[in-house]
């Protein structure tokens, strides 16, 4: 039954997909009247007319919107997403080049994010009103109100300018050979047994994550904090402790689980969010992922790589949604998709 | 029991950290950027954006073509005080006013062995000249090769560019076409050739990403490049990685920490900062892009001349250029860049003068002003500001609106707005192509809606006269005549600001931005 579910909710993604590709192409035809050949000519001299038009005509920006998107659909149901028109290569390699990095730092991201939330939310609430609580939710809240490009240069002046500890940007070091096999470099790394390339992958990851996961943390943290505190306060967890279970074990095998639902869903949201690729994180680490390539697309109104993009976001959150359902029923059985 | 717990998670995660920045002493990278470039002697250049592709005959921005350039050369190039010199051609010659023959360098081999040859410059400019030529796609560099015709083969070493008729710049222009070889690109296709790049420049390619990092590595046969730029021979360190750091702030912690050698496009407050790094020298060129405010000629009050000559006389550029623009630029009171051919430095400008202009306001029937919106990119925010306020001083109300690029350029060549400050690029040096767009009538850039049959009969005459003198007479001339009708307030040309580590030697910006590294070496 679980399956058949789980099976009908994949299916109503496609129509889902199908009116965000429409709606993805009408709204950057709205755009106010933006010429993407004119925006790659810049501004400076030398650019013929009919250098233009035949450069529109190439691009298919010459014809009317409703063939326009007639091309885009009859492309996608053939899985193309068509031809970059800056970078003049198909839009379906350029994102597939970018998503590991993106995947890698979105996965390093929510791994310390979690690190730092779950336990410093668990303890919060079993310590509630302490120094400890008050002290952790302060450093959340300001953590919430961070700006990321802020806390991403303020990160690189103190640990790489000052302290040299980590690099200012990039994936890896010049001169550690990794071999390519994954696109993930902390992956292909451990692949071939490569620990130099290993660490310098690690050592310049950590500062785009901590950056990125700094958000993400405060906000599950509180979340975590809040779920707890309401679940303590259950019979259950009275009657766990009337029975003499150590504490440890009420928190963590009673309480924690029951208190991961909200968590769950606030999770899976930014999650999505994070593979969408963090633009200011990305930009401000040098970072080379998907969400500085469509906002410098979206810049130069290269339409077939926004429309790829997104069409691609599009499809991971709802993934990462559909998973967040299917996650709850596990966490909790009495809850069906 | 508890405690202790927490006491092991806290020590994990600090062992964690520890780990993490301990390694940085032994790790190969910190290597790369300390003790192996000393010994393979390694480059790395900060560059501002993304890279197009590794097709010379695909991209036209500036960033594109500096990281090309240093894999590609051309048949002629250019020193850092933008004198044209022989590059893969060796010599050249002008018998008529259409015609253009060039002798080229014997010897010279691609990055794969095979030699250079005219069969490869024809090839090279076909790619340019002929529609979807490219697998079926066009090159957007077609108006880059103006009225050239076609181009033939007379010899294995000597070409001859044949136009429809004279395109005098022809010769300043070809600094920025690169040679691409021939027979590779047939065998492999251009998909194949963007990804695998091959040419006969100083460094061949290694591998990268568009938007991460391109790494190139010393070509041992290389010919030696222009004997007008010594040292002659092949690069002197033996690995250059173009790192993309979009991020200013990052550029430059970057240049701090050692991890990049140069970098380009430091804003004038982060100049200062530098300056104080004893590890870092900032360098500066006089740049090829002019900044100006520009009024629509068709719109009231500023199709009234004398309005537009008071806002000349109502703003005090050389206090722009101290305050906001910290000294990086250098004053030019005529709508071309300082320095370039036919440049005229004896126009004395509007001189900064507030009484004339509310004189100059209550002749035109304006005494007690107007109401004025001026629009800019984000970037130019401050210097926009700063004129509205010198505006505000002589009775005019103006004020500043700030748009995407994008959004804003369409309306203004629509003619839909009053007036606009922005900067416009001419990096052959020829006011050729700064004039043609920005005030020819209906031109991509003529944002002004200017329409002045003198200009547009002397324009024309200036772009097919190929005696040098002549036509540059005529540049001097247009300049009188843009300062007297006033279509624009010219301001200055940008320096363009760099940087580098105090350990990087034989290098010095140009005024076109490109970073050639051909001759840099490290201390």
């Amino acid at each position: 039954m679980r399956w058949a579910k789980i099976l009908e909710r994949s299916l109503l993604t496609i129509p889902v997909m199908v009116g965000v590709a429409i709606a993805v192409f009408l709204f950057m035809r709205l755009t106010p009247a933006a010429d993407p050949v004119d925006l790659m000519m810049g501004e400076a001299g030398n650019v013929s007319q009919a250098e233009i038009e035949r450069l529109k005509e190439e691009f298919n920006l010459d014809k009317p919107l409703l063939v326009q998107l007639k091309y885009f659909l009859t492309d996608l149901a053939r899985f193309d997403l068509g031809q970059s028109i800056t970078k003049r290569a198909p839009v379906g390699r350029l994102i597939k080049e970018r998503l590991p990095a993106t995947i890698e730092l979105a996965a390093m991201s929510f791994l310390l994010a979690l690190a730092i939330a779950v336990p410093i939310g668990i303890l919060s609430a079993v310590k509630q009103n302490s120094i400890l609580d008050r002290l952790s939710m302060g450093v959340s809240f300001f953590g919430l109100s961070l700006p990321g490009f802020w806390l991403g240069i303020i990160l690189i002046l103190l640990f790489s300018v000052k302290f040299g500890w980590f690099p200012t940007a990039g994936r890896i070091a010049y001169g550690v050979n990794l071999t390519d096999i994954t696109g993930f470099h902390l992956l292909d790394s451990l692949l071939t047994g490569n620990s130099a390339a290993f660490v310098s992958a690690l050592r310049h990851l950590f500062l785009p994550a901590l950056t990125m996961g700094a958000t993400m943390s405060a906000t599950v943290a509180r979340m975590v904090r809040s779920s707890m505190l309401e679940v303590l306060r259950q019979d259950y967890v009275t009657l766990a402790r009337a029975k003499g279970l150590p504490e440890v074990s009420v928190i963590c095998r009673h309480a924690l689980r029951n208190a991961l639902i909200p968590t769950v869903t606030v999770v899976a949201i930014q999650a999505g969010g994070f593979l969408a690729g963090n633009m200011i994180v990305e930009t401000v680490f040098g970072w080379p992922g998907v969400g500085r390539l469509v906002v410098e697309a979206i810049l130069r109104r290269d339409f077939p790589l926004v429309q790829g993009a997104v069409m691609i976001f599009a499809f991971t959150f709802i993934v990462m949604n559909l998973m967040a359902d299917i996650l709850y029923t596990l966490i909790n059985p009495k809850i069906s998709l | 029991m508890r405690r202790s717990r927490w006491f092991v998670v806290v020590g994990m995660a600090l062992a964690v950290l520890v780990f993490l920045s301990g390694c940085g002493g032994s790790e190969p990278e910190t290597e790369s950027v300390g003790e192996a470039e000393q010994k393979d002697k390694i480059i790395v250049v900060g560059i501002k954006e993304s890279i197009d592709t590794l097709d010379p005959a695909l991209y036209r921005g500036r960033v594109t073509e500096t990281v090309i350039r240093n894999m590609f050369d051309g048949l002629v190039t250019r020193t850092t005080d933008m004198e044209i010199v022989p590059e893969l051609a060796v010599s050249w010659e002008n018998p008529t006013p259409t015609e253009w023959i060039f002798y080229l360098r014997e010897g010279v081999t691609f990055h794969n062995g095979d030699p250079f040859t005219a069969d490869d410059v024809v090839y090279s400019f076909e790619r340019i000249m002929i529609p979807e030529s490219i697998d079926g796609e066009s090159s957007p560099r077609s108006g880059m090769v103006g009225s050239m015709e076609r181009v033939e083969k007379i010899d294995d070493y000597t070409v001859k560019f044949i136009f429809s008729e004279p395109w005098p710049i022809f010769l300043r222009m070809l600094p920025h076409h690169q040679m691409v070889p021939k027979n590779y690109i047939e065998e492999h296709g251009s998909a194949h050739f963007a990804q695998n790049p091959i040419g006969a420049g100083p460094f061949k390619f290694v591998r990268g990403q568009l938007d991460e990092e391109i790494v190139m590595e010393r070509y041992d046969d290389y010919y030696g490049g222009s004997p007008d730029l010594p040292p002659v021979g092949p690069p002197a360190i033996k690995t250059a990685i173009f790192k993309v750091l979009p991020e200013t702030a990052t550029r430059v912690a970057a240049l701090q920490a050692g991890d990049a050698h140069i970098i380009h496009a430091v804003p004038p407050h982060l100049a200062n900062q530098l300056k104080a790094d004893s590890n870092v020298e900032v360098k500066t060129a006089i740049g090829t892009r002019v900044f100006f405010l520009e009024f629509n000629v068709t719109k009231e009050p500023l199709d009234n001349v004398e309005v537009r000559r008071a806002i000349n006389h109502a703003i005090d550029w050389d206090s722009i250029i101290d305050n906001v623009l910290e000294g990086y630029a250098v004053r030019t009171v005529v709508p071309a860049v300082p320095g370039c051919f036919g440049y005229n430095d004896e126009i004395k400008g509007y001189e900064y003068s507030p009484d004339k202009a509310r004189n100059l306001l209550a002749v035109a029937g304006y005494p007690k002003g107007f109401s004025l919106v001026i629009d800019c990119e984000s970037e130019f925010k401050d210097v926009t500001e700063a004129i509205a306020q010198m505006l505000n001083e002589v009775g005019i109300e103006a004020s500043v609106r700030q748009w995407d690029g994008g959004v804003l350029k369409p309306k203004l060549v629509e003619g839909e707005r009053h007036a606009s400050f922005g900067s416009w690029g001419n990096s052959t040096m020829e006011p050729y192509d700064l004039f043609e767009p920005k005030l020819l009538p209906n031109e991509r850039g003529n944002y002004s809606q200017y329409n002045n049959p003198e200009f547009n009969a002397l324009f024309e005459k200036a772009a097919i006269i190929v005696d040098e003198e002549e036509r540059a007479q005529i540049y001097r001339d247009i300049q009188a005549l843009i300062v007297e009708d006033a279509p624009w307030a010219p301001g200055y040309s940008s320096q363009e600001i760099e940087a580098c580590r105090s350990n990087v030697i034989n290098w010095e910006p140009s005024p076109d931005n490109r970073i050639n590294l051909h001759r840099v070496d490290l201390k």
